[in-house]
C-alpha cells in the first residue's frame, strides 16, 4: 500500500519515523527499512517521500543529523530524535489516537 | 534544531546550495545502493535490481523538488535560485544577453538623462528655505501686450509698504550687466548683477563666508560693498579666507568684500560674479524716472498663512490705488504675481517635456526589441521547457522563472543604464546653450535614482510578459513535436513577435516624424532673413565706467577715437557702433509721440537704439527714403533720428515721415525734446528670429550717448583673425578697459537659435537610435519567420517554386508588418505632435511634406531589413530543409 501525499498522511509519515527513530538513530534507508519491517510489509512507503519528511522534521527541531561512516564504510547522514522530538511522540502518538478513533466513528464501526 | 544551525541551513540553502544539493544527492545514492544491494542479495541480477530500487524509491527528481519545499525558505530560495538559472542562460548566449543590456541600457540611459533635467528644472523645488513662499512680482500693459515684465522701482516700494500680505519685497536686475575688476592684475570683466540690499534675506540665504548685504544698502550708504560669488572667489582669490574685508577696485571705485555665496547659489543667474548693492540716492524715490522705466525684477516672500490667491487681491487693490495716484506713468500699468519656480523655469518647461517623451518611446522600443530577443531565445530552448513541463515543475515556476530572467537582465541593463545616463547628464550640462538649464548642476538624486530603478523593473515586467506567457502555456506534447521539426517557433509565439514588429515601426514613426518636424522647423528658421548680414563682420563689446567717462564729449570722443583706429586696422573694411546688436536679447524701450498728433490713447513703445556713422551700410541693411547719419549730426547739431520700416508702416501708412518730428515722452510738454525723422531704414529683428521686427527708433550715437556699445569691424577674411588686434587697440586707447564679449555676427546669429538646436539635435539623436533599433527588430522577427516556415518553403521549392516567390512570401510578410505599423505610427504621431506645437516655427504639427516622407523613408527601410532574410531563405536548399524533420 503506497501513501499519496497530503497533509494528514504526510503527517503519518512524520509519526512514523519519529516512532522508528525512538529505538536508535538511523539513515535514511534504514528508517524505510524498519517501517516496511514494523508494518509486517503493510505498508511499503515511497521511499523518496522520506527525505523531504525527515527535512521537514529537522527543522521543526524534532530530529537532528550528522554524517557518520557505516558499518561498511560508507558515508550517510544519521538521524536521531531530540529532545523535543521524544516529547513530540507522545503528543503526536495520542492525538494519531484521536483522530482514529473519530473517523472510525463517523464509519460507524466500532 | 539550534538557531545558529537553522540559520546556516538558511544561508546555505541560499547562496551554498550546491551544498545542500549535493549532500541530498549523496543521501540518495546512498539510499538507492544499499536497495539495490538489498534485491542483489535476495538473488536479482543487477541491472533488474537497480530497477526495482529505482521503482521503489518513486521520482527522484520529485524528491529533490519536494526536499527543495520543504526546506521552508522556498520563494526567497526559489528567487535565487531563478537568478542563477538566468545567469546561467546568459552565460550560454553571452551575444543575446549582450544584445540586450546594451539595448536597455541605451533606453533607460536616454531616460535618466532628460529624467534629471527634467527633475532638476521643473521637480526639484527652488534650493530656499520655504520656497513656495516666494514670488516673482512682474508688471502688465494690456496696451503694450507687457505680460509679467520688469517692474518700475517706485512701485515696487510702493508694494513692499502697503501690502501687507507680503513679509517682504526686493528687487534685482536680471539682465547681463559687467563690472570690471581692476586691482587683480588684469582688468577682468565679471557678471555682476545690482540687488536690493534685503534680496538675501527674501531668499533666505546666508554667505558661506562673512555676511550678504543689508536692508540698508537698498539706499546710498556712502561706502561701496559687495559679495562675490563662490566661483569667483575660488578662481580669482584662491579660496583665500582673508577676502573678506579687503577692497578691490571695481568699475574704477574702491569696493569692499564683505562676503561669499555658496557654491549652489545662483541667483538670478548661474553666471553671476558678484552682487552689488543698488545704493539708490533717496532723492530718486520721488522723480518720475523712478516709476516709469521697468528696470527692475521683483521677488516677495509671502508671510506664513497668507494664500497666493490672497496676496494678489491684497496687490490689485494697492495697484489700482496707485493707477489713480500716478495717473502719468501708472495710468494702465498692471501687475501680477507667479511663483517664483515658474518665473524662472518657464521657457524650459516645453522643450525638457517633448524630449521626455521622446526618450520614453525610445525606451518602449528598446524593451519590444528585448522581448523579441527573449522570445526568439526562448523559441531555441522549446524543448528543454517541454521536457521540463513533462517531469512535473509547475507551470507557474516556469513563468516565474521567464519573468526572473526579464528582471535580471532588466536590472543589470537598468545599472548601465544608470552608469551611462550619468555620463549623459554630464554631457546634457555641458552641451546645453549657456543658461537654457537655470540649475547648477543635474546632480544624481534620490528622485533619480527611484525613476530609474522603476523603469528598470517596469521594463523587465513589459518585455518579459510576452516570453514568461509564452512558456507558460505550452503543452509539452505540442512543443516536443513542433520543436521537434527543426526551426520552430510556434503560431502564437510568431504572433507576439509580429506585434512587437508593428508596435516598434510605429514608435519609430513617432520619433522620426518628431525629429524631421524639428528639423524643417529648424531650417525655416536659419532661413529667415535677418534684415542685416552679419557674414564677416566681428563683434566687440564694451561699457565705459561712469567714474572715468562722466562727460558726454569723453564718451563721444572715446567711441570716435575707437571705430575711426578700428577702420584703420590692417584688414578692416569698414568700421562702426552700435548700442545693440541685432538678435541680441535685450533692448531698451522708450515711449514716443509724433509731434502733431494728439497723444495717443494707446501709448506707443519702441526699441531705441543709438548707431555710429556707418552702421548701416557695414550691416548691409537698406537705406529706403531719405538720408542716413553723417558726421555733422552731432551735439550741438539739430537732433535726429531714423525710424525702421515697420515704424514707419505702423505709422505713416499714408504718409511721408521724413521731416515729421518725434519726443521720447508719451505726453510731450514744454520740455520735451524733438527729433527730426531723416531717413527710413530696413528692418533688423532685433531679439530672435521668430519674432517679427519691432518699430524701431534709431539715434545717433554722437547725440544720444551710451557708454556701453558695440564696436562692429568687417573685413573680407575670417573676422576672428581680426580679434587681437581688436583687443591691442583697445588696450591702447585705455588699458583699464575689459572686453565684455568678442564674437563674430555669424556666431552671435547661430547663438540666438542655440536652444531649437540642441532640442533638435537631442530628438536627431533619439530617433537615429529608435530607427536602428526597430530595423534590428524587423529583421530580427523577418529571420524567424523565415526559419519558422522553412519546411513550407522547403516543400514549395521541392515542387518547383522559383526563389523570387519565395522571397516574396517572407518580403510580403515584412512589408504588412511594416504597413499596419505605418499606420499606426501615422495615426499617433498625428496626435502626439501636436504637444510640439510651441517649438515649431512655420511648421504645423501636421506637416504633410514630413509625414508623407517619413513613412516612405521606413517603409523602405523596413524593406530592406526584410530582404536579407528572405534571401537567405530562397537560397534554402530544399533537401537539407525537408531532411531536417
Amino acid at each position: 500500500m503506497q501513501l499519496p501525499s497530503s497533509d494528514v498522511l504526510r503527517g503519518t509519515l512524520d509519526l512514523l519515523v519519529l516512532k522508528t527513530l525512538t529505538l536508535e538513530p538511523m539513515h535514511g534507508w534504514g528508517i524505510s527499512q524498519r517501517i516496511q519491517q514494523f508494518s509486517r510489509g503493510v505498508l511499503d512507503v515511497n521511499q523518496g517521500s522520506l527525505y523531504p519528511a525527515l527535512q521537514r522534521l529537522e527543522l521543526r527541531g524534532w530530529i537532528d543529523s550528522e554524517w557518520r561512516t557505516t558499518e561498511n564504510n560508507r558515508r550517510a547522514k544519521y538521524y536521531h530524535l531530540t529532545a523535543a522530538g521524544r516529547r513530540a511522540v507522545g503528543a503526536e502518538t495520542e492525538s494519531w489516537r484521536r483522530y482514529v478513533t473519530a473517523v472510525e466513528w463517523i464509519l460507524g464501526t466500532s | 534544531m539550534s538557531v545558529r544551525k537553522r540559520i546556516a541551513t538558511w544561508l546555505r540553502a541560499l547562496f551554498g546550495k550546491t551544498a545542500v544539493e549535493r549532500e541530498l544527492d549523496e543521501e540518495i545514492r546512498l539510499h538507492l545502493d544499499l536497495e539495490t544491494e538489498q534485491h542483489i542479495r535476495a538473488g536479482v541480477p543487477p541491472s533488474e535490481a537497480r530497477r526495482r530500487a529505482l521503482i521503489a524509491f518513486g521520482g527522484v527528481e520529485a524528491t529533490k523538488e519536494a526536499h527543495r519545499d520543504a526546506r521552508g525558505v522556498s520563494w526567497l530560495e526559489d528567487g535565487a535560485a531563478d537568478v542563477r538559472h538566468a545567469l546561467r542562460a546568459f552565460r550560454r548566449s553571452p551575444t543575446l544577453a549582450a544584445a540586450a543590456i546594451i539595448t536597455l541600457a541605451v533606453g533607460i540611459g536616454a531616460n535618466t538623462a532628460i529624467f534629471s533635467a527634467v527633475n532638476a528644472v521643473i521637480l526639484r523645488p527652488l534650493p530656499f528655505p520655504d520656497a513656495g513662499r516666494l514670488v516673482s512680482l512682474g508688471e502688465d500693459n494690456s496696451e503694450f501686450g507687457w505680460r509679467h515684465s520688469q517692474v518700475a522701482p517706485a512701485n515696487m516700494l510702493d508694494w513692499q509698504e502697503q501690502v501687507a500680505a507680503f513679509a517682504d519685497v526686493a528687487g534685482y536686475v536680471d539682465y547681463g550687466t559687467t563690472a570690471t575688476l581692476t586691482s587683480e592684475g588684469e582688468p577682468k570683466l565679471l557678471v555682476s548683477s545690482e540687488v536690493n540690499g534685503n534680496l538675501f534675506a527674501v531668499l533666505g540665504v546666508r554667505a558661506q563666508l562673512g555676511q550678504t548685504l543689508t536692508p540698508a544698502e537698498t539706499w546710498d550708504t556712502g561706502s561701496r560693498t559687495a559679495v562675490i560669488s563662490d566661483r569667483l572667489w575660488r578662481r580669482q582669490f584662491g579660496a583665500d579666507p582673508g577676502v573678506i574685508g579687503r577692497t578691490v577696485e571695481l568699475d574704477d571705485h574702491p569696493v569692499e568684500i564683505v562676503g561669499v555665496m555658496p557654491p549652489e547659489f545662483g541667483f538670478p543667474s548661474e553666471q553671476v560674479d558678484v552682487w552689488l548693492p543698488t545704493a539708490w540716492d533717496p532723492a530718486f524715490r520721488a522723480q518720475t524716472f523712478f516709476r516709469r522705466a521697468h528696470w527692475m525684477r521683483a521677488v516677495a516672500r509671502l508671510k506664513p498663512g497668507i494664500t497666493p490667491a490672497d496676496a494678489n487681491t491684497q496687490l490689485q487693490t494697492v495697484v489700482r490705488r496707485l493707477q489713480q495716484q500716478y495717473p502719468a506713468t501708472n495710468r494702465v500699468m498692471g501687475a501680477d504675481m507667479m511663483p517664483l519656480h515658474d518665473a524662472i523655469v518657464g521657457d524650459t518647461r516645453q522643450p525638457l517635456l517633448v524630449l521626455l517623451g521622446a526618450v520614453g518611446l525610445l525606451l518602449v522600443i528598446a524593451c519590444a526589441n528585448v522581448g523579441n530577443l527573449l522570445l526568439v531565445h526562448a523559441g531555441g530552448r522549446e524543448r528543454e521547457t517541454a521536457l521540463r513541463l513533462a517531469l512535473g515543475a509547475g507551470r507557474g515556476r516556469l513563468v516565474r522563472q521567464a519573468f526572473t530572467e526579464s528582471l535580471v537582465l532588466s536590472v543589470l541593463g537598468g545599472a548601465a543604464g544608470l552608469a551611462l545616463g550619468l555620463w549623459g547628464t554630464r554631457a546634457l550640462m555641458s552641451l546645453q546653450p549657456p543658461d537654457m538649464l537655470p540649475v547648477h548642476d543635474l546632480g544624481v538624486d534620490w528622485a533619480v535614482l527611484g525613476y530609474v530603478s522603476l523603469l528598470a523593473v517596469g521594463t523587465g515586467l513589459l518585455f518579459g510578459i510576452a516570453p514568461a506567457v509564452r512558456s507558460g502555456r505550452r503543452l509539452p506534447a505540442e512543443a516536443l513535436g513542433e520543436g521537434g521539426r527543426g526551426g520552430g517557433i510556434g503560431s502564437r509565439m510568431r504572433r507576439w513577435g509580429d506585434s512587437l514588429v508593428i508596435a516598434e515601426v510605429a514608435l519609430a514613426l513617432v520619433l522620426t516624424v518628431a525629429a524631421g518636424l524639428l528639423v524643417r522647423s529648424f531650417r525655416q528658421l536659419q532661413h529667415v532673413a535677418p534684415g542685416f548680414d552679419g557674414t564677416g563682420v566681428l563683434t566687440a563689446t564694451l561699457a565705459l565706467p561712469a567714474a572715468r567717462y562722466d562727460s558726454r564729449e569723453e564718451v563721444v570722443n572715446f567711441w570716435d577715437d575707437l571705430v575711426r583706429r578700428a577702420a584703420a586696422l590692417p584688414g578692416v573694411n569698414a568700421a562702426a557702433a552700435t548700442s545693440n546688436t541685432p538678435l541680441s536679447p535685450a533692448h531698451w524701450s522708450s515711449q514716443f509721440s509724433v509731434a502733431g498728433r494728439a497723444p495717443d490713447d494707446h501709448g506707443s513703445d519702441a526699441v531705441h537704439r543709438e548707431v555710429a556713422v556707418g552702421y548701416f551700410p557695414l550691416m548691409r541693411v537698406p537705406l529706403l527714403r531719405g538720408r542716413l547719419f553723417t558726421d555733422r549730426d552731432r551735439a550741438g547739431a539739430p537732433l535726429v533720428v531714423l525710424i525702421n520700416n515697420a515704424f514707419a508702416r505702423t505709422y505713416f501708412p499714408n504718409e511721408d515721415p521724413i521731416g515729421q518730428r518725434l519726443a521720447f515722452d508719451r505726453v510731450p510738454d514744454s520740455t520735451s525734446i524733438w527729433h527730426t525723422i531723416v531717413g527710413i531704414v530696413g528692418d533688423e529683428h532685433q531679439t530672435t528670429l521668430t519674432r517679427e521686427p519691432r518699430v524701431e527708433i534709431i539715434a545717433p550715437a554722437a547725440q544720444d550717448v551710451r557708454r556701453g556699445m558695440t564696436l562692429l569691424v568687417r573685413t573680407s577674411g575670417d573676422p576672428l583673425r581680426l580679434a587681437p588686434s581688436v583687443r591691442r587697440l583697445v588696450a591702447e586707447l585705455d588699458p583699464k578697459l575689459a572686453l565684455e564679449s568678442i564674437a563674430t555676427m555669424d556666431a552671435v546669429q547661430a547663438e540666438s537659435l542655440a536652444t531649437q538646436r540642441f532640442v533638435m539635435t537631442l530628438l536627431l539623436v533619439f530617433a537615429g537610435v529608435g530607427l536602428l533599433l526597430a530595423v534590428v527588430g524587423v529583421y530580427g522577427v523577418m529571420a524567424q519567420v523565415a526559419k519558422g516556415r522553412t519546411r513550407e518553403i522547403g516543400i514549395r521549392m521541392a515542387l518547383g517554386a522559383r526563389a523570387s516567390e519565395v522571397r516574396w512570401i517572407v518580403l510580403r510578410h515584412g512589408l504588412r508588418l511594416a504597413g499596419i505599423g505605418l499606420v499606426l505610427g501615422v495615426a499617433g504621431g498625428l496626435a502626439g505632435t501636436r504637444a510640439m506645437r510651441a517649438l515649431l516655427y512655420a511648421v504645423s504639427p501636421a506637416d504633410p511634406a514630413t509625414f508623407f516622407a517619413v513613412p516612405v523613408l521606413l517603409f523602405i527601410t523596413a524593406a530592406a531589413a526584410s530582404w536579407l532574410p528572405a534571401l537567405r531563405a530562397s537560397r534554402a536548399d530544399p533537401a537539407t530543409v525537408l531532411r531536417v524533420e
